[in-house]
């Protein structure tokens, strides 16, 4: 590791990075604290941009909307008790009534701080345990790869969602809509339908504009007009965040950092799961547990740093395996694989220089994100006041010019509003668009391990229960199910139950 | 003009009005699994048609796909059967409403949007698509702030800008 740090460092510290992380972080706070904009959002309108810039400043630009996401959705959750992001949720609960008792600039300053160390404790998590299941990957073949995808699918299909089975058929929707175009082992042309743009198959991120930026906009028909304008409340109060505040956080800042890092290596799990669960541990472990809801700062506290915590976590799996941690990175892996980047150990090796550039610019992303968060935030309050006349049409022209920009084509502008129209019928059939983005990410690893194991099985499908990487896999998949059905059942009880009260 | 905004308006709001009570309600698992088994056998269907194969091919470029809509089906049995036992035993199954005033508002938006598109396309200028479709969300909005429509303008022609000469995309 030691030897990339010099190199990785060198690469990483130019203007240029520096310029990007810190636009990243201002448009990522800005998109977070609107409320109706998601990270997600905020990343694929800003995805063909890095298609023309190289790996590291790509990866900084993305990166620092991702984890800047993470701290602006708290903004409108404390301002306004209307979370930005929906992992701001947890941090409404106390972070508005703290606002409410005079103290905005407070819980302002307990939210950033929080995301900070959050941030900082999983980007330095990736910088360790990256490279060693790196090591744990390059072990792996073609079969295991596949069960790999498998593993990862079926708990993304599980938990996105109210039903697994919809989940599923979802991820099925993804992955076949990943075989349009050449074949990736013979070359003859796949469910093209006779147009002849689509042998070079869709582009990942003028789909993700259709299926998640532009039915946004078709969501906006169920907009109720009082909601057109927010009126963010002003900063008055000093800030200050006293001696015995700052010691009652320490513990649940620290347990939520590790609960977040841990919740974010699982695939499909992410920063609002992180962030609740974080809030209840820090809750049942309180002195003051009556405070929970009423304005606490242990529970601000706990909240936030989960949810950053996932940050740098989703991207060990993502950059070791090629399996998004969540959606939002599943996106990033496009603009590493357009610069010829591929997850795995040789990312580790290879191109070790440029990945511990991008590891360590995680840190740095996080710093920045500190930095404006203490100079801007009087800016990014007032963001959550940016009325939705102007904003529709501004996503709208972005959407279109980032879909045409892609491969400089109206065809691509097209195909992004065939899904977005999917994509409300979707919604229309309570049916997840998650599953469908992952699987179009790994449809084409899924797909090309499959049939490889098979080509050198023979046909044979025990080959994928040969190996002991295989049978830990299937296992896991079972376990994963297992718990998801259960989970997704006392779900359902207590809802009856709750029904049966009422 | 600005009683002619109001009498719009009050024709829009009436329109909103007898709208609004309209909702109609469809069984959302039921109709899903239907929907997405149809689809499943139409693709299986077409698959011999859509995908090239060479014989002699252990694993040819077909098998994939084809074991995606055995999945997929399976999915649609499973959700299908698990809504028709739920009726047989008169349990509550999930129902989705719709709202007719939500859809027509969002007809409207789509059809902003594929105006958007089609004067992008065949005018070849970008910004004209870009200034088309400010104006429509802020008609749609029925906003009447004439700063909102000066600053959404000349955001658009921004944007246009950082693609066209920060970005180097001609359109």
């Amino acid at each position: 590791m030691l030897e990339f740090i010099g190199p990785a460092s060198r690469l990483l510290f130019t203007l240029e990075n520096i310029l990007w992380i810190n636009i990243g972080v201002f448009i990522g706070s800005v998109f977070a604290a609107i409320p109706g904009l998601t990270v997600i959002l905020c990343v694929i309108l800003f995805l063909p941009f890095t298609y023309q810039m190289t790996a590291i400043p790509g990866m900084m630009f993305l990166l620092g909307i991702y984890c800047a996401g993470g701290y602006g959705g708290s903004v409108s959750a404390i301002l306004i008790n209307t979370p930005g992001t929906p992992h701001a949720a947890a941090t409404m609960l106390d972070g508005h009534p703290l606002s409410k008792q005079g103290r905005t600039k407070a819980a302002l300053k307990i939210a950033l701080y929080a995301s900070t160390f959050g941030g900082m404790f999983s980007a330095l998590m990736l910088l360790f345990l990256g490279p060693q299941v790196a090591r744990v990957a390059a072990q792996l073949g073609t079969a295991e790869y596949f069960m790999v995808c498998l593993f990862g699918l079926t708990i993304i299909a599980g938990v996105s969602g109210r039903s697994m089975v919809k989940g599923i058929i979802s991820a099925c929707v993804g992955l076949l809509i990943s075989c349009i175009g050449a074949d990736p082992m013979t070359g003859y042309d796949r469910l093209t339908f006779g147009v002849g743009r689509l042998y070079l198959g869709l582009d990942l991120a003028v789909c993700l504009i259709g299926l998640f930026a532009l039915v946004e906009i078709l969501a906006k028909a169920e907009l109720k007009p009082d909601a057109l304008h927010l009126d963010a409340k002003k900063m008055e109060d000093s800030g200050v965040i006293t001696k015995e505040e700052y010691k009652r956080m320490a513990r649940p800042v620290l347990l939520s950092s590790l609960i977040g890092s841990l919740v974010g290596i699982i695939p499909g799990t992410g920063a609002s799961e992180a962030s609740w669960f974080s809030y209840n541990t820090a809750k049942n472990m309180s002195k003051h547990p009556e405070e929970f809801g009423h304005g606490s700062v242990e529970g601000i506290a706990a909240a936030e740093s989960a949810n950053n915590a996932v940050t740098g976590a989703t991207l060990i799996p993502l950059l070791t395996l090629g399996i998004p941690g969540d959606g939002t990175v599943a996106i990033m892996l496009s603009a590493l694989m357009i610069n010829g980047l591929n997850p795995g150990l040789s990312l580790f090796t290879t191109d070790g220089d440029i990945m511990y550039a991008i590891m360590l610019g995680l840190i740095l992303v996080n710093l920045f994100m500190l930095f404006q968060g203490k100079f801007l935030t009087r800016l990014f309050a007032k963001v959550v006041s940016i009325p939705q006349e102007i904003l529709t049409p501004v996503i709208v022209i972005f959407c279109f010019a980032g879909a045409y920009s892609v491969n400089k084509n109206y065809f691509d502008v097209a195909v992004a509003l065939v899904f977005a129209v999917a994509a409300w019928v979707l919604r229309k059939l309570d049916m997840p668009a998650v599953p469908i983005l992952l699987g179009m990410v790994l449809g084409n690893m899924t797909e090309t391990n499959f049939r490889r194991a098979l080509l050198i099985s023979n046909g044979s499908p025990a080959i994928f229960f040969s190996s002991v990487y295989c049978i830990i896999f299937l296992v896991l998949i079972v376990v994963a199910v297992g718990t998801i059905v259960r989970g997704k059942l006392n779900e359902r009880k207590a809802a009856q139950a709750a029904g049966k009260e009422l | 003009m600005k009683q002619l905004i109001d009498r719009v308006d009050a024709r829009l709001d009436a329109w909103g009005e007898a709208l609004k009570g309209r909702e109609f309600r469809f069984p959302s698992d039921l109709t899903a699994g239907i929907v997405f088994a149809l689809a499943g056998i139409v693709m299986l269907l077409a698959l011999p048609g859509q995908v090239t194969v060479t014989g002699g091919d252990v694993v040819d470029g077909r098998a994939f796909p084809t074991l995606l809509m055995g999945v997929m089906l399976a999915g649609c049995a499973a959700l299908i059967g698990k809504e028709l036992v739920k009726l047989a035993r008169k349990q509550p199954i999930a129902w989705k409403t719709v709202n007719l005033l939500v859809e027509v508002k969002a007809l409207v938006i789509l059809a902003i949007l594929l105006v958007t598109y089609l004067l992008c396309k065949y005018t070849g200028l970008f910004v004209i698509g870009a200034v088309f479709c400010a104006l429509g969300f802020l008609v749609f909005f029925r906003c009447r702030k004439w700063s909102y429509y000066a600053i959404t303008l000349a955001l658009a022609a921004g944007i246009w800008c950082a693609f066209r000469f920060g970005l180097g995309v001609r359109f």
